[in-house]
């Protein structure tokens, strides 16, 4: 799990997002995985087609663990997706989809 | 080429120091350039989520800061900014190049006709057993964190590899008041103690380098955290995720419990825009991996220059300078009498990076990854991580008759996954160069065909609608 730290700047705006359902609150500047990896770290992030569990690795575009499921969207790289107010995110613990 | 696309005399790929500096030089010039980012705000990696920091300049250092006069200057110019932008597609044509683009779920075709790529670096993918499991990230995925949200591993992490960004971050830490638990220095132990010794002059040009980093470690012991020198070997191990790490210090095996391994291999550059063009590549024996060939301009073929840690990694300064540079290249090509010798502005820019690089082969000395490391791991390793292909199944293939990285993708998947090869494209490269006994430029790489970047159906089909 990630947590802001306290010696951070001035607070950010938050946003709302609903991941599996359940709204939360998250830093404006976070990109999708970032908002994962703080609100419930790296642990049941996604589920691989081989079964394996995943998680990202990278957060810079380049390694493609972060997959997830924005606004009904399978497969979004979340690392490059920042949040917004109303998102709907969803973690893919299945089969990967065709899109 | 599609009638509807859109012309522009210039474009530039990422918004990086590089990007942002030849957007800035070419704005100076009367230009208006297309920068295409695939970040939401200008900084690349190393100036991420800087005009609105996150994070405290003591915890982040002064390089952090350092780049705000240059995303200032980049803000205030005439420069056609385009975020979320993913230049999917590139191709040349007889007067410049096609650009497929995907912003926003919509994909636009350009016609640039000259193209400057600033797409920068990434961090290596370095397989050992277990680096697939949630709880292992790159350190620099963690940094982004810090940046992006001022975010800190609940639990202190141990942190392994080799390179700059490896202590830098265990310094960030610390100074954010969640030091690492330990830090395992995994240089090849031979360079890193003759190599300063050989190259005096290196040493000397690279003598602020190397006193930030003996600073760093100094800092890091007088904490009581531990580092360990001279690792040489690394696994992380768990069910659904990470519970311990287990690495080789001194000859023996030695057991740490923790959630959390940042790993850090040195970085390369992202290839995939200039492999897709296909143009040439020669390996670099000191930065261990392939870069781009350019001329003294930073061109790599008509009417296309690359700038930045994209053509070879050079760090932030220099890849200031380079975006510099390649914009002075592009204007030269577009006046209407240009003159053989470069001018003064170019000159000055030139020496003042040739007296930079000059210390680089000292840092990738003392930073240098073992050469043979993968095929001293499990066969179990995985390589490939989006299809899941171990080293024991790539060896197999290569025992076949598998002779060359395109054969080992059509035996086995690896590099057919998602990430298409940039993760192991390398990795396959090194297994195949060890096994045959050619070059790695015999070997070659994978052939990297667009989309470079994942593109659904319905996405493509925008391109028609506009």
């Amino acid at each position: 799990m990630f947590r802001r730290s306290e010696r951070g700047c001035a607070a950010p705006r938050q946003v709302t997002v609903w991941l599996d359902g359940q709204p939360c609150q998250v830093p404006d500047t976070l990109s999708v995985a970032a908002a994962v990896l703080h609100l419930h770290g790296w642990q049941g992030y996604r589920r691989h087609h081989d079964g394996s569990t995943r998680a990202p690795l990278c957060m810079m575009g380049v390694c493609q663990e972060c997959l997830i499921s924005i606004d009904g969207r399978p497969n979004r790289q979340g690392c490059l997706e920042p949040v917004y107010e109303g998102m709907r995110i969803e973690r893919q613990q299945g089969e990967r989809h065709a899109d | 080429m599609p009638t509807n696309a859109r012309p522009t005399e210039i474009a530039i790929v990422g918004a990086g120091p590089a990007g942002m500096a030849a957007a800035i030089r070419l704005a100076e010039a009367g230009l208006r350039p297309v920068v295409f980012d695939l970040n939401a705000i200008p900084g690349g990696q190393i100036y991420r989520q800087l005009a609105s920091p996150q994070v405290d300049a003591r915890i982040m250092g002064q390089e952090y800061l350092r780049g705000r006069e240059l995303l200032a200057a980049f803000d205030r110019a005439a420069i056609d900014y385009r975020p979320d932008s993913r230049v999917w597609w590139t191709q040349r044509e007889d007067d410049g190049y096609s650009l497929g683009v995907l912003q926003h779920g919509r994909t636009q075709h350009w016609q640039a006709r000259r193209l400057i790529l600033a797409s920068g670096a990434m961090e290596r993918g370095w397989p050992f057993p277990g680096w697939q499991l949630p709880g292992v990230m790159n350190a620099g995925a963690a940094q982004i964190l810090l940046k992006q949200g001022a975010l800190l591993p609940e639990t202190p992490p141990v942190l392994a590899g080799s390179g700059p960004l490896l202590y830098l971050l265990a310094w960030q830490y610390l100074r954010a008041g969640r030091p690492p638990q330990l830090v395992l220095d995994m240089a090849s132990p031979s360079s890193r103690y003759i190599e300063p010794l050989r190259r005096p002059r290196g040493a000397w040009l690279g003598r602020g380098y190397l006193a930030k980093g003996a600073r760093m470690i100094a800092a890091l012991r007088r904490a009581g955290v531990p580092v360990r020198r001279r690792v040489d070997g690394l696994q992380a191990e768990g069910g659904e995720a990470v519970e311990r790490v287990r690495y080789r210090h001194r000859g023996r095996w030695h057991v740490q419990s923790t959630g959390l391994l940042l790993g850090h291999f040195g970085i390369t550059p992202e290839p995939q825009l200039a492999r897709s063009l296909q143009l040439a590549h020669a390996w670099h024996h000191s930065q261990q991996c392939f870069l781009p060939s350019r001329g003294p301009t930073l061109q790599a073929d008509e009417s296309l220059w690359i700038a930045g840690d994209g053509g070879g990694i050079g760090g932030a300064l220099n890849a200031e300078r380079e975006g510099r540079l390649a914009a002075l290249a592009v204007l030269d090509t577009m006046a209407e009498n240009a003159t053989a010798t470069p001018s003064e502005e170019a000159q000055a820019l030139r020496r003042a990076r040739r007296r930079d690089l000059a210390a680089r082969p000292l840092l990738e000395a003392m930073f240098r990854l073992p050469d043979d490391w993968l095929s001293t791991q499990p066969d179990t390793t995985l390589v490939c991580r989006c299809e899941s292909v171990s080293r024991g199944e790539l060896e197999s293939a290569i025992a076949q008759g598998g002779a060359g990285p395109n054969q080992l993708k059509a035996f086995t998947r690896c590099g057919m996954g998602p990430c298409q090869g940039r993760q192991c494209g390398e990795s396959v490269n090194r297994l195949l160069a060890g096994r045959l006994g050619q070059s790695h430029d015999a070997v070659g790489y994978y052939h990297i065909r667009p989309p470079v970047h994942s593109v659904t159906l319905g996405e493509l089909a925008t391109a028609q609608q506009q």
